[in-house]
C-alpha cells in the first residue's frame, strides 16, 4: 500500500534528504485526516455532551456539558416512553429483516443456480426494485392498507419492508450463490439429491456470510425507516423509534432538549453497537453491491 | 451471468420442465412481493394520476386524463420542488463524491489506526436521519445554536443568521448536512475501489518515474472512473429521492425554498388531501430517477 510513499522520485532524492519531506508529507496527511475526524463524528459527540447538558446550559450555548446531569437518560426513558418504541422497532425491524433473508436467500438460488424461462424478466424486477423510490408506493399503500383495516398495525411496516429490501437481498444473494463452484452441486446430485437440499445442506451453509452482510443492512435500514412509519402509523403506542421520537419533537418535548438529546442517543445506541460488532461484514456488503453493478 | 445447465435427468421426460419449475418455485415468493409491493403500486399509482380523488371516500373520484399533470406543468411550486431537486442533487454529489475521494486515496496507504479512521468516518451514513436532523437543528438554530454562539464568540457576530429561515441559506445548509451525512459512505466505496486496482500497472507508473501528482491524476483516477461513476450515480439517485432530513428540517420551507419532489408529495397526499396530483408527482418522480439511472448506465457502457 506504500504505492504512493515509494513513487517520489526514487532516483532523485537520498535516504538523507528524503526523511523530512516524508515527516512533513504524513504530518500533513494526519492534519487533513484529522479535520476531517472532527468534522464527521463531533456533531455526534456534541450531541452526547448536549444530552448531558441542562436546559439553562443549553441555551446559554455551552459546547461542553459542565456539570454533567447523567439523570437525563433514566428521566428520558421514563418520559419518552422509549421502551414500548424500542420493543416496537425491534419487533417490526427483526421481523421484516427475517422474512426477507429468508426469501431473499430462496431467490437468490433460485437466479444464481438455476435456468429457467423468463429468469431474465424476474431479474429485471430485482434492479427495478434496488432504484425505484419508497414515494411510488405510498399512496397505493395506504389506501390498501386502510381498506383492510391495516393502518396502525405492524403489518402495515412488515410487508413494506420487506417488500423494499427484497431487490438489494436477492441481488447480493445472487452473486453469491453465483460463484460457489459447480462440482458442489454435481456430487450431490449424483447421489440424487434435490435442489431443495442442495440448497439447504449445501449451499446455504456457505453463503454466511453473505446472510449476515444482509441481516444487518437490512435490519439497520428497517430501524431508521420514516416515512412509511409516518404515515402508516399514527397511533402514539405502536409507532416505531424514528416517527416516535418524530413525533415528541412536535409536542411537549421541543422545549426538553436535553431529555430530548438523552433520547436520541438512546435511539442510536443499538444501532451504533450492531455496527461496530459487525461493520466489516456490513461495508463489506455495500462495497460488493455497489461494486458489482 | 451462469451458463445454461443441461437438466438432471436427461433420459426424464418432463425433466426440462421440471427445471423451470423449480426456478419457479425459488424465487416465487420473491416475485410475489415484488409484485404486491412494487409492480402493483406503480401500476395503481400510474392509473390513480389520471383520477381525483382526495383520499376519504371509499371510490377515487373521476377520470380526468392528463390533468393532474397540466396542473402541475402550471404549478409555480412544482417547478420550484423540480429545480430544488436538481440543485440538490447537482451541488451536493460533487462535494460527497470528491472529498470521498480525497479521503479514500489519503487512507489508501500503510496509515497506523487506518480502520478504525475508515470506521469512524462511516458512522453518519448508519446514524437515522432523525438524530442527524435534530441535531443539526440545534447546531444551525438562530439564537443558542452553536453555529451562532461560536460566530459571536471570534467577533463574526455580523454573519449570524437563522440559517434554516432564510430562504437564501436554507438549502445550502441541508445540502451541507446531507453532503456530512454521506461522504462516509462514497468514501468506503472509493477506497474497496482503490484497493481493488491492480498493481503491476501502479508499480510500472512508479518505476517510470511519476510523483505522486502525477500517479494520482495520469494513472489512478482514469483507473476509477467506472467506481467514480458508480458513485456518483447512488449518490445521484439517493439525492432525487430524498425525504427525511427536509421534512423534519424545513418542511419544505421557508416558502418552499427547500420544496422538493418528495416533500411536495407528501404535502400534496397528506395535507392538501389531493391523492391524484401526489400520485402524478410519484411517477414523474419515478420516470426521472429510472431516467437518470438508465442514461448514466448508458454512458457508463461507453
Amino acid at each position: 500500500m506504500t504505492a504512493l510513499d515509494a513513487a517520489a522520485r526514487p532516483d532523485k532524492a537520498t535516504a538523507q534528504t528524503r526523511r523530512p519531506t516524508r515527516w512533513l508529507e504524513s504530518g500533513g496527511v494526519w492534519a487533513v485526516l484529522l479535520i476531517a475526524l472532527i468534522l464527521s463524528i463531533g456533531p455526534g459527540l456534541y450531541l452526547i455532551s448536549l444530552s448531558l447538558m441542562d436546559t439553562p446550559q443549553i441555551f446559554g450555548g455551552r459546547v461542553l456539558a459542565w456539570p454533567i446531569h447523567p439523570e437525563n437518560y433514566p428521566q428520558a426513558w421514563i418520559v419518552t416512553r422509549i421502551g414500548q418504541l424500542y420493543w416496537n422497532s425491534i419487533y417490526i425491524s427483526g421481523i421484516s429483516t427475517a422474512i426477507t433473508v429468508a426469501i431473499s436467500a430462496l431467490a437468490g438460488y433460485g437466479l444464481g443456480r438455476i435456468e429457467f424461462f423468463g429468469k431474465r424478466i424476474v431479474y429485471a424486477l430485482i434492479l427495478v426494485g434496488l432504484t425505484i423510490p419508497l414515494q411510488i408506493a405510498l399512496i397505493p399503500l395506504f389506501a390498501n392498507l386502510k381498506t383492510l383495516g391495516l393502518l396502525n398495525t405492524p403489518l402495515a411496516l412488515i410487508g413494506p419492508y420487506t417488500g423494499f429490501g427484497l431487490a438489494f437481498g436477492t441481488y447480493i444473494m445472487k452473486g453469491f450463490f453465483e460463484e460457489l463452484p459447480r462440482e458442489l452441486e454435481e456430487a450431490a446430485r449424483i447421489d440424487g439429491a434435490g435442489d431443495l437440499r442442495i440448497f439447504a445442506t449445501i449451499m446455504l451453509p456457505l453463503t454466511r456470510p453473505a446472510l449476515a452482510t444482509i441481516s444487518i443492512f437490512l435490519f439497520l435500514q428497517n430501524w431508521n425507516e420514516f416515512l412509511f412509519a409516518l404515515t402508516f402509523i399514527t397511533e402514539e403506542s405502536r409507532r416505531t423509534l424514528p416517527t416516535g421520537i418524530y413525533s415528541l419533537i412536535s409536542t411537549e418535548f421541543y422545549g426538553n432538549y436535553p431529555l430530548l438529546a438523552a433520547g436520541l442517543v438512546l435511539f442510536s445506541l443499538p444501532v451504533l453497537v450492531l455496527y461496530f460488532i459487525f461493520q466489516q461484514q456490513f461495508i463489506e456488503g455495500l462495497t460488493a453491491g455497489a461494486l458489482k453493478q | 451471468m451462469a451458463e445454461v445447465r443441461s437438466p438432471a435427468h436427461p433420459a426424464a421426460p418432463f425433466a426440462h420442465w421440471q427445471r423451470h419449475l423449480t426456478g419457479y418455485a425459488f424465487v416465487g415468493p420473491a416475485l410475489l412481493t415484488l409484485c404486491a409491493f412494487i409492480v402493483y403500486p406503480i401500476v395503481y399509482s400510474l392509473w390513480l394520476s389520471f383520477h381525483d380523488w382526495n383520499g376519504y371516500t371509499a371510490q377515487w373520484g373521476p377520470f380526468v386524463g392528463l390533468r393532474n399533470y397540466l396542473d402541475l406543468a402550471q404549478d409555480e411550486i412544482f417547478w420550484k420542488s423540480a429545480v430544488n431537486s436538481v440543485v440538490f442533487v447537482v451541488a451536493r454529489t460533487p462535494f460527497e463524491v470528491g472529498i470521498g475521494f480525497a479521503l479514500a486515496l489519503l487512507l489508501n496507504r500503510e496509515l497506523r489506526g487506518r480502520s478504525l479512521l475508515r470506521t469512524l468516518f462511516f458512522v453518519p451514513v448508519v446514524l437515522s436521519l432523525i438524530v442527524v436532523t435534530i441535531l443539526f437543528q440545534r447546531i444551525f438554530e438562530a439564537n443558542a445554536g452553536l453555529l451562532n454562539t461560536s460566530l459571536r464568540e471570534v467577533g463574526l457576530g455580523v454573519l449570524t443568521r437563522p440559517w434554516l429561515g432564510d430562504t437564501s441559506t436554507a438549502l445550502p445548509v441541508v445540502i451541507a448536512i446531507s453532503i456530512w451525512k454521506n461522504v462516509g459512505f462514497s468514501l468506503v466505496i472509493l477506497l474497496a475501489g482503490l484497493q481493488g486496482l491492480p498493481h503491476e500497472v501502479l508499480e510500472a507508473a512508479r518505476v517510470d518515474g511519476a510523483d505522486r501528482w502525477q500517479l494520482v491524476l495520469k494513472v489512478i483516477t482514469p483507473l476509477m472512473r467506472p467506481i467514480l461513476a458508480i458513485t456518483a450515480m447512488l449518490s445521484i439517485i439517493s439525492g432525487l429521492k430524498v425525504f427525511d432530513l427536509i421534512f423534519i428540517l424545513t418542511r419544505g420551507g421557508p416558502t418552499y425554498s427547500t420544496e422538493v419532489f418528495a416533500t411536495l408529495l407528501y404535502r400534496q397526499a397528506f395535507e392538501l388531501n389531493d391523492m391524484g396530483t401526489a400520485s402524478a408527482i410519484a411517477v414523474i418522480m419515478v420516470v426521472v430517477i429510472m431516467g437518470t439511472a438508465r442514461l448514466q448506465t448508458l454512458l457508463l457502457r461507453e
